[in-house]
């Protein structure tokens, strides 16, 4: 062949070598690969991982291919992957937008039935009747303290008010607790709703323009200019931050967290055995906690049977408590019953999920709203950092605030 | 010249990459995207039937979350265009020029330091300014509290105008860099008799920078400056890491309102159009840019054209600077 045939040849060779790539989603062993995407980027992302190892160790046809991504809800939406983690006020927003299936057939075949799993467990898995995804843990918010400043753990707003009188003492640059201008505030916010008994959902929406959740928000706003009881202006994940600093000149330490419990690993790395855990103190007028909850879902486009096989194997792995314990150690809470009763029996391994699992009865799940976190948008970017920021903030200017808040959560619930 | 039809088939088999990446990576995107915004486009289940140019009417005339987080985001946009564009130019202009006027050996050395920066990703800038400029703690807090400069720490990313003045100094300091490039590429290129003429003829440094530099580098600076307003243009990484966008939205720009509809809110089509007409606006600006510049060129006395097509004799310079100089003797 001459020279110029062979170029033209060679270059539409070359062009067709990406589509090569195209194949029938098994890896260079055979095995059928299953992609799985999750948001783990904290310190738990290790023990998912550790999971994750532990069943392609055990698989000799299947393998999971985990993604670890800071923004893994936007790579599920633009990319291909067969399992996702789904928080359970997101979850509705999925069916919704038809990302994800039932997964009642995976169950049935990994053995695993709804009530292997703690009511609150199925709720958060649940969209109608339906299960739509596993539920994997529920992680309230919770509560860390140094035991160096803290000598008895607070309970109640009024301890922590007494707390922060000692240690502005000591020195002013000590508070009781700090709470943040952004990062968390969805947590605070539903706490506020939860404690005083209000329901923010409504048709739909969520409707943040009730007198009572305004005088509710007020008291945030009074924690840190009235009572100063937090610093102001920590900015983005300051109650954490706050957490971690010394107090000096110009650094404000907090002797309580109010947090996530995927900050766990870091809290006890830096305070080891003065680290305190307790549930949430009451702030507002009844005990309850909220949070969010991790549930497994697969997506809609999962259709392939061998796939489907390999996801439900997945499932059966890792709802077998001395796997999932994996996911207990890193600090998060399941609520799979026998991996509970697994932790009950070895609560110093498991600390933190053995002291939130208590919590548990109190926990009161957020609103299930079509697109919740667009919903609370204005809410998070805005109105938390006024309640923290401004000083002058009046009852009424929240009010404005919160119909603001109201009107874009009520258009979000519409573009559905 | 003749070409014979197996020359013309060869030709165009070369030109057959680039045809094949334009049409994929450029064209058909863009042909798509305009489909996308014409239509109620969801980033889930895809296209949910066609609404002309209702998306544009949503983002333009009528009262809507979209408008809001459009209007919003595309005037905190063109405040940091307008705060950080004239920076970048100048600064990397003047980096460019004490580089230009350093001995040799310390060339190399410096311009590769004030270049590393360029390399750094985003996440790694905005993670040493997040530091740098943390409330609680912070360096720049601790410092300027040790200098007694102020008396309580300073809120760098949750009041205005910190924010947009930590947003600044990260982008400058990490982009700073490939604009001084360009410009000491140009300063080299400036023919060096020019100076010792103007030298000769007494012209003052700041005279020899007006007149000859200026002029000799209007091209690249031109390219540098609409180059530098697109880069601003497509502000997001900085803002969504170093501010998350705050404080109270203050710094969500127009790409992050763009993410934001798409991934948060799900709507693709809305998203393009939003994208389309930030192109547009971008297009406006740009074009205005030229019409200026190419009326400051028309404008533009006998030495500065003849200078920049750089065939300007050195008595050219002598007659223009010596009537320069006759005229503010006249003026004084």
């Amino acid at each position: 062949m001459r020279t110029h045939k062979i170029f033209p040849l060679l270059l539409l060779t070359g062009l067709l070598l990406p589509l090569t790539g195209c194949g029938d989603g098994k890896n260079a062993d055979g095995k059928i690969e299953i992609k799985f995407i999750n948001g783990f980027t904290g310190g738990d992302g290790q023990y998912m991982t550790k999971i994750v190892k532990g069943f392609n160790a055990s698989q000799k046809k299947y393998k999971l291919v985990q993604s670890q991504e800071k923004d893994h809800y936007t790579k599920f939406k633009s990319g291909k992957y067969d399992l996702v983690v789904i928080h359970e006020a997101s979850l509705r927003t999925y069916q919704s937008d038809q990302m994800i299936q039932p997964v009642t057939d995976y169950m049935k075949q990994a053995k695993i039935k709804e009530d292997d799993f703690l009511t609150s467990g199925v709720d958060s898995a649940k969209v109608g009747n339906k299960m739509y995804a596993l539920p994997l843990d529920i992680h309230p918010l919770t509560m860390f303290y140094n035991k160096n400043l803290v000598k008895s753990m607070p309970k109640t707003y009024a301890d922590l008010a007494q707390l922060n009188e000692q240690l502005q003492k000591k020195d002013d640059h000590l508070y009781a607790f700090g709470l943040p201008s952004s990062g968390l505030t969805p947590f605070y916010l539903t706490v506020a709703a939860a404690q005083n008994d209000i329901q923010l959902e409504r048709d739909g929406y969520l409707d943040f323009a009730q007198p009572a959740y305004a005088d509710a928000l007020m008291k945030y706003h009074d924690m840190v200019f009235v009572d100063q009881i937090s610093p102001k202006k920590l900015g983005l994940d300051g109650e954490f931050q706050s957490f971690m600093k010394t107090a000096s000149n110009n650094a404000n330490q907090t002797a309580v967290s109010f947090t996530g419990p995927w900050y766990y690993s870091a809290v006890k790395d830096k305070y080891k055995d003065q680290l305190g855990i307790g549930p949430m103190p009451l702030l507002f007028k009844s005990k309850a906690t909220t949070g969010n909850a991790h549930t497994i879902a697969v997506s809609s486009s999962v259709q392939d049977q061998e796939v489907k096989k390999g996801i439900s194997s997945f499932f059966n792995y890792l709802y077998t408590p001395k796997h999932l314990a994996n996911w207990a150690e890193s600090g998060q809470t399941p609520s799979h019953k026998e991996t509970l009763k697994l932790i009950s029996e070895d609560p110093s391994r498991y600390a933190l999920a053995a002291e939130n699992q208590k919590q548990l009865k109190d926990y009161v799940r957020a609103p299930r709203v079509y697109q919740f976190d667009e919903q609370m948008r204005y809410m998070n970017e805005v109105v938390f950092a006024k309640l923290t920021s401004d000083r002058n903030l009046t009852k009424d200017a929240l009010m404005t605030e919160l119909k603001k808040a109201t009107q874009h959560a009520q258009e979000i619930a519409q573009s559905k | 010249m003749y070409l014979t039809r197996r020359s013309r088939w060869f030709g165009l088999l070369f030109l057959l990459p680039f045809l094949i990446c334009f049409v994929l990576f450029w064209l058909l995107p863009l042909v798509y995207g305009i489909w996308m915004s014409l239509h109620d486009f969801r980033l889930s289940f895809g296209e949910n039937g066609f609404v002309g140019l209702s998306n544009y009417r949503d983002l333009l005339f009528n009262e809507t979350v979209h408008q809001r987080l459009f209007l919003a985001t595309l005037t905190n946009t063109l405040w940091f265009m307008l705060y950080s564009v004239p920076l970048l130019v100048i600064c990397s202009l003047l980096l460019a020029l004490l580089i230009r006027h350093l001995p040799r050996r310390f060339k190399t050395f410096f311009r590769t330091i004030f270049f590393m920066s360029y390399s750094i990703s985003v996440t790694a800038v905005s993670a040493i300014y997040l530091w740098l400029f943390a409330t609680n703690g912070g360096f720049i807090n601790r410092l300027l509290l040790d200098l007694h400069f102020i008396n309580s720490p300073v809120n760098w990313t949750s009041d205005q105008p910190f924010a947009w003045v930590v947003i600044v100094i990260a982008t400058v300091w990490w982009t700073v860099g490939f604009n001084m490039l360009l410009f000491l590429n140009a300063l080299e290129e400036v023919d060096n008799t020019l100076y010792e003429a103007a030298s000769l003829d007494g012209a003052s440094p700041w005279q020899q920078f007006l007149r000859i530099t200026l002029p000799t580098i209007r091209p690249i600076t031109f390219f540098v400056l609409i180059t530098t307003l697109i880069a601003s243009f497509n502000l997001y990484g900085q803002t969504l890491l170093i501010t998350r966008g705050g404080p109270e939205q203050s710094t969500t720009s127009l790409i992050m309102g763009i993410n934001t509809t798409v991934f948060g809110q799900n709507q693709l089509g809305m998203g393009a159009a939003m994208a389309l007409l930030m192109g547009f606006i971008m297009m406006i600006i740009t074009g205005m840019q030229f019409f200026v510049s190419y009326m400051a060129t028309k404008k533009e006395p006998v030495l500065a054209k003849s200078v920049t097509q750089k065939k300007t004799t050195s008595s050219a310079t002598d007659i223009t600077l010596k009537s320069d100089a006759e005229k503010e003797r006249k003026i004084t």
